[in-house]
């Protein structure tokens, strides 16, 4: 019964990982962008809601909120400054990612001290159960809407205008642009698409976990994981992705200890690598 | 003032200071198909470019009456002017569907997207029956009736080819020949740049021969096909 129980768990935090790895994986097979600093990203979310909160708005309330500003957030930093450098060599792109990083990551230290943070609104603790198997709510609520946010970013890019343009620009960049596609304008919307869905992830991460300006350190590697794990053209798989990391670090904590749960993701990431290369990247 | 829907005159371009291209004139009516022919290296996709202003160029180069030298491309294909680019360029993981929607990405006027991608799916059938797979899974020949069918979604004033029968079987090349006709018909005159000189001269009403970036000859279709100097230099024999 442990077993399921973890099993559970694993599966719900899943697809908050899912989620986290969907913005980053998104600009990452249509801009050609490792977003170094998406885990800043998810972490400037969760101050956001945390302050929100802590001026009385229900988290659920401020998540769009989270997403808006990280949106305009992201629209603004790639339409001017990552468009100057979209096209040029891979490691350009990595280095200005990873000083946006540090540049936020301190100055969250700064404003906001190294303290943890939690949004700690009532469902937050609460819990329910099912059989013997206990269902936190908190985490429940963050799988839902996780696994609600994959499907409208798959209909997003499968079913609208603004999403064939996505696909179209990540598959044939002349093409695109030969038909009227204005690429600078498409990866600005792409690069605040990935950042709202950071802030989104941020949002729930502080109901299920504490908030603080170095959380990023983690979360960007392990969205960088799961993002080649699930492949970067479906969200749908990103999720996927984001639960087989879940359960794998869930039953690793349980078996083997907390200390090597990042042993486990990352050797799961080689051990993919190494079976199934053609598979796991096939990007753009 | 002529009444040509493209007018080139006196046209010079090429890359940095060395000009590909010298003295170019070259004019395409209503309804016409021209062909501009040459071999390898002869200059026809560098004029290309220099016609969709993609690459600088002096001289007169008007479309529709209009001076559109200092034009970008993306107004230039605003205005019309659509190509087909070489090697097809679909995006090869969206459906057909996808790749004729994207044709008329810049289009807001529902009724009429609806009636070209009627027309379209009439001149090509086939685009029909497989426009839920995607584009990477059609023959070669599938492939350029899909890059065919994207530009007619933008509803070209004209349309410009590039390497139409580049890797296509000669059966593939006379159907597609035909259906620039049919296009033709609809009102949509076309210039195509063409290799395959005597396929081209099949169904154009006129052509030019480009050589080391000149204009070496400019005549009627019938004229050119029964050239001697051009039936040596392109099939290679005397008949």
């Amino acid at each position: 019964m442990l077993l399921v129980q973890i099993l559970v768990n694993g599966v719900l935090l899943g697809g908050l990982y899912g989620l986290m790895a969907l913005g980053m994986a998104l600009v990452w097979g249509v801009l050609n962008i490792v977003n170094l600093a998406h885990g800043a990203f998810i972490m400037l979310g969760g101050y956001l809601v945390f302050f929100l909160f802590t001026a009385g708005l229900d988290p659920l309330v401020s998540l769009p909120i989270a997403m808006a500003v990280l949106f305009l957030f992201g629209y603004v930093i790639q339409r001017s400054l990552l468009n100057l450098i979209v096209r040029s060599a891979l490691l350009n792109t990595l280095l200005f990612t990873f000083g946006l990083d540090v540049v936020l990551t301190y100055l969250a230290q700064l404003l906001f001290s190294a303290d943890f943070r939690t949004i700690n609104p009532s469902y937050a603790g609460a819990n329910f159960s099912v059989g013997a198997v206990t269902v936190p709510v908190g985490r429940l609520i963050a799988f839902a809407i996780a696994v609600a946010l994959a499907l409208l970013l798959y209909l997003l890019l499968e079913r609208t205008r603004l999403g064939r343009a996505i696909r179209a620009t990540a598959q044939n960049l002349d093409a695109a642009r030969l038909y009227g596609v204005n690429p600078a304008q498409i990866y600005a919307i792409t690069f605040g698409i990935g950042a709202a869905l950071a802030g989104a992830a941020g949002t729930l991460y502080g109901i299920v976990a504490q908030i603080t300006p170095y959380i990023g350190v983690t979360l960007t590697p392990k969205s960088f994981v799961i993002a080649i794990i699930g492949g970067l053209d479906n969200p749908l798989r990103i999720v996927a992705g984001g639960i087989v990391i879940g359960v794998a670090e869930a039953v690793t904590s349980l078996y083997l200890g907390p200390t090597y749960t990042d042993v486990v993701s990352f050797g799961l990431l080689v051990l993919i690598l190494v079976l199934r290369p053609a598979q796991s990247l096939k990007i753009a | 003032m002529s009444d040509a829907l493209l007018d080139i005159r006196g046209l010079t371009a090429g890359y940095g200071d060395v000009p590909v291209l010298t003295d170019i004139a070259l004019t395409v009516g209503a309804g016409e198909i021209v062909a501009l022919v040459g071999s390898n290296g002869a200059g026809k996709t560098t004029l290309l470019r220099a016609v969709s202003r993609i690459i600088k160029a002096s001289g007169s180069l008007r479309f529709l009456g209009e001076d559109v030298l200092p034009l970008t491309p993306e107004a230039l294909f605003a205005r019309g002017l659509v190509q087909v680019p070489e090697g097809r360029q679909l995006f090869g993981r969206m459906t057909v569907a996808e790749n004729l929607m994207m044709g008329a990405y810049r289009r807001r006027d529902r009724a009429g997207i609806d009636a070209s991608l009627a027309q379209t799916f009439d001149l090509f059938p086939v685009l029909a029956e497989r426009r839920a797979q995607t584009a990477g899974s059609l023959s070669g020949g599938e492939q350029q009736m899909c890059a065919i069918g994207r530009a007619l979604m933008a509803a070209p004033k004209l349309l410009m080819i590039d390497e139409m029968s580049l890797g296509l079987a000669p059966i593939v090349v006379d159907r597609l020949l035909d259906v620039l006709v049919a296009i033709r018909g609809q009102g949509v005159p076309i210039l195509m740049v063409e290799q395959d000189v005597f396929a081209a001269l099949a169904v154009a009403d006129r052509g030019y021969v480009l050589e080391h970036g000149r204009i070496v000859k400019a005549a009627t279709a019938e004229t050119l096909k029964s050239d001697p100097a051009l039936q040596k230099a392109y099939l290679g024999s005397d008949s």
